[in-house]
């Protein structure tokens, strides 16, 4: 069953104990459609959510990687960094290509979903993952946009994982990377030669999610659900600029047993990417209360 | 053509009808064996101030083999292709090997930071696609290739694509320049000694990295018979008259893996992270490369027999890979 922002209830038991990066997994996980394409971002949280996603809620979804791998069955858990061009991660797929194979595929419209993560996303979605501060000497560096310019620019529908923190939720990103809305004026990315219906769909942090409108009247982020252990002040003071409110702002659903089992001991069993990361958060079953630790 | 907007950054020119009478004097249409050490391969086929690119990177089945060897040799100057790419930027850059680079993506840290702060690196802007693109116009012969991403991206104004438009619907297309390498590095799982070569699984863009360069050298796990390629043509990846050299190099993709022949070597893979991140590619290069006078009596000496056949263990998929 899914609510009018498409999430589903999730399937199993509340767990006691987990963190706001398995939240956030979890979160873009019961987003997942079935019968639907979605090419993610190599390593870390897009692949982790696409994957429980697809095992726990919509087994007929494929994913697609960078290296032109087409709908596997992944050899889990992926060794460190090796989430493409590897044996593991390539497993059992329907068709292995290249770059351009990806490329090509979402150009012509295959790839319903993108899934990105990101250092750093502004008010109209797009994405910085090249430098912070001013661009040239002045700035420190970060490694460009590798993929996810492409995804962001090809895919029908972007959905991008970021922190929600005021450094990274910011009015104007430093640089654009990947595009999203661009300055947020109509026909923004047709003009630069984008394919038009295409662009950012939600951002999903750990505590809260954007869409941009419904329909997409402003191209600007609008806070549509947060954590239950957060409240809408709690959101906003960590976004540098002031996002749209929705009137009914929803409450997210936390991580189940059943997802944790999963992302713990199958996708993530190193903790590698969720084990560390992210404020732990206590959910009392008997008095329905959240306690975020630290 | 109406160009709407161009990027501002220096690229290499284009010269699709240069690089076909390159192609016409240099390339060895004769099968003739042209296998050779890496250190031979890398003195004669690279060279100080050339546009370099190599296929895949340090940690998946990328030429970690023959990109040592160009660091053993200290060939200077060069500009770096950098798509889909960990740390080779950091450690060419940090060997002093490299003094630009066309970023797609690459794994950022203090060896690469502190290199663009003080000017030893410069950095234009592209995203992975964009430069596999920009290959396959080189590949194709052709001047440019449109593409429907990049446009709007700030690392447009730092590219050297434009933005155009289109004459046939009239809407606006990027176009990126094409790219012909002067020389590129592959490493495949199995290669003739003419350079007819097999990649077995994924990759990045390895045919069109070989039929867009000048130069091409193959470093291959094995060294197959010329009867086997021909038994099984269908998997031949790269055709031998786009190969210069050929270099047998066993484990040449580690610390990275190879499909179908073994896994990465973790501990190795994050040493060379750190390396990057600490901006101590100095001491990495000191324990690896300077110290042997080849890759092999690296792995004899320093990794050790046992961890090699360990790494060959890990790998247990085999379906898909060799033939």
């Amino acid at each position: 069953m899914t609510n009018s922002l498409g999430l589903r209830e999730g399937i199993g038991t509340r767990a006691a104990s987990f963190n706001e990066r398995e939240m956030q997994i979890c979160t873009v996980a019961r987003m997942v459609e079935d019968g639907k394409t979605y090419w993610v971002a190599g390593g870390g949280s897009p692949m982790y959510a696409a994957l429980l996603g697809i095992r726990l809620y919509a087994p007929s979804a494929q994913y697609i990687t960078e290296d032109g791998v087409i709908a596997p069955e992944p050899m889990l858990p992926f060794e460190p960094v090796m989430t493409m061009v590897s044996s593991r991660a390539g497993y059992r797929a329907l068709a292995w290509g290249t770059m351009n194979t990806a490329g090509n595929h979402a150009q012509v419209g295959l790839m319903d979903y993108g899934i990105l993560n990101t250092l750093q996303v502004d008010q109209h979605g797009n994405i910085n993952s090249t430098a912070i501060g001013e661009y040239g000497s002045g700035a420190r560096r970060f490694g460009g946009p590798g993929g996810a310019d492409s995804i962001a620019a090809l895919c029908w529908r972007t959905i991008l994982m970021t922190d929600q923190e005021k450094r990274k939720f910011v009015e104007r990103v430093d640089f654009i990377s990947s595009p999203g809305f661009l300055d947020g004026t109509e026909g923004a990315r047709e003009r630069v030669g984008l394919p038009p219906d295409t662009g950012p769909f939600r951002v999903v942090t750990p505590c809260a999610m954007y869409d941009y409108g419904d329909p997409v009247a402003h191209r600007k982020l609008r806070l549509v659900a947060r954590a239950p252990w957060v409240s809408v002040d709690d959101v906003l003071e960590e976004c540098e600029f002031l996002p749209v409110v929705a009137d009914d702002v929803a409450v997210l659903d936390s991580p189940t047993e059943e997802e944790l089992e999963i992302l713990r001991t199958e996708l993530d069993p190193r903790g590698q990417n969720t084990g560390e990361r992210g404020t732990w958060v206590i959910y009392d079953a008997d008095s329905g209360e959240y306690t975020r630790a630290g | 053509m109406n160009v709407i907007a161009e990027g501002k950054a220096p690229y290499l020119a284009v010269d699709p009808d240069g690089f076909r009478a390159h192609v016409r004097e240099h390339k060895q249409r004769a099968l003739t064996p042209r296998l050779m050490t890496a250190a031979e391969a890398v003195s004669r086929y690279v060279a100080e101030g050339d546009y370099f690119a190599y296929d895949c990177n340090y940690f998946q089945r990328g030429p970690s083999t023959l990109i040592r060897e160009v660091i053993r040799q200290q060939k200077k100057d060069l500009w770096l292709c950098g798509k889909f790419t960990y740390v080779d930027i950091g450690l060419l850059a940090g060997a002093g090997c490299a003094s630009k680079v066309d970023c797609g993506f690459f794994w950022p840290g203090a060896a690469v930071d502190n290199r663009v702060k003080d000017g030893r690196l410069e950095v234009y802007e592209y995203s992975n696609i964009v430069m596999t693109l920009r290959l396959q116009a080189g590949a194709m012969g052709l001047p440019f290739l449109p593409v429907r991403s990049f446009g709007g991206t700030d690392g447009f104004e730092h590219s050297g694509c434009k933005l155009v438009e289109d004459p046939y619907t009239g809407k606006p297309i990027t176009i990126v320049p094409a790219l012909n390498p002067d020389v590129s590095i592959i490493h495949v799982q199995q290669a003739d000694v003419f350079g007819n070569a097999r990649v077995f699984g994924t990759g990045i863009s390895h045919e069109d990295c070989a039929l867009a360069s000048k130069k091409v050298i193959v470093s291959a796990e094995e060294i197959v018979d010329t009867e086997e390629i021909r038994r099984d043509p269908g998997r031949t990846s790269i055709p031998y008259y786009a190969v210069d050299a050929v270099v047998h190099a066993p484990m040449g993709a580690w610390p990275g893996n190879c499909g179908g022949y073994y896994g990465s070597d973790t501990p190795a893979v994050i040493e060379a992270f750190g390396a990057i991140s600490r901006d101590a590619v100095e001491a990495y290069v000191e324990k690896y490369v300077t110290p042997f006078a080849s890759d092999a009596e690296m792995f004899e000496k320093l990794v050790g027999a046992e961890r090699l056949a360990k790494l060959r263990e890990n790998e247990t998929i085999k379906d898909g890979y060799r033939a």
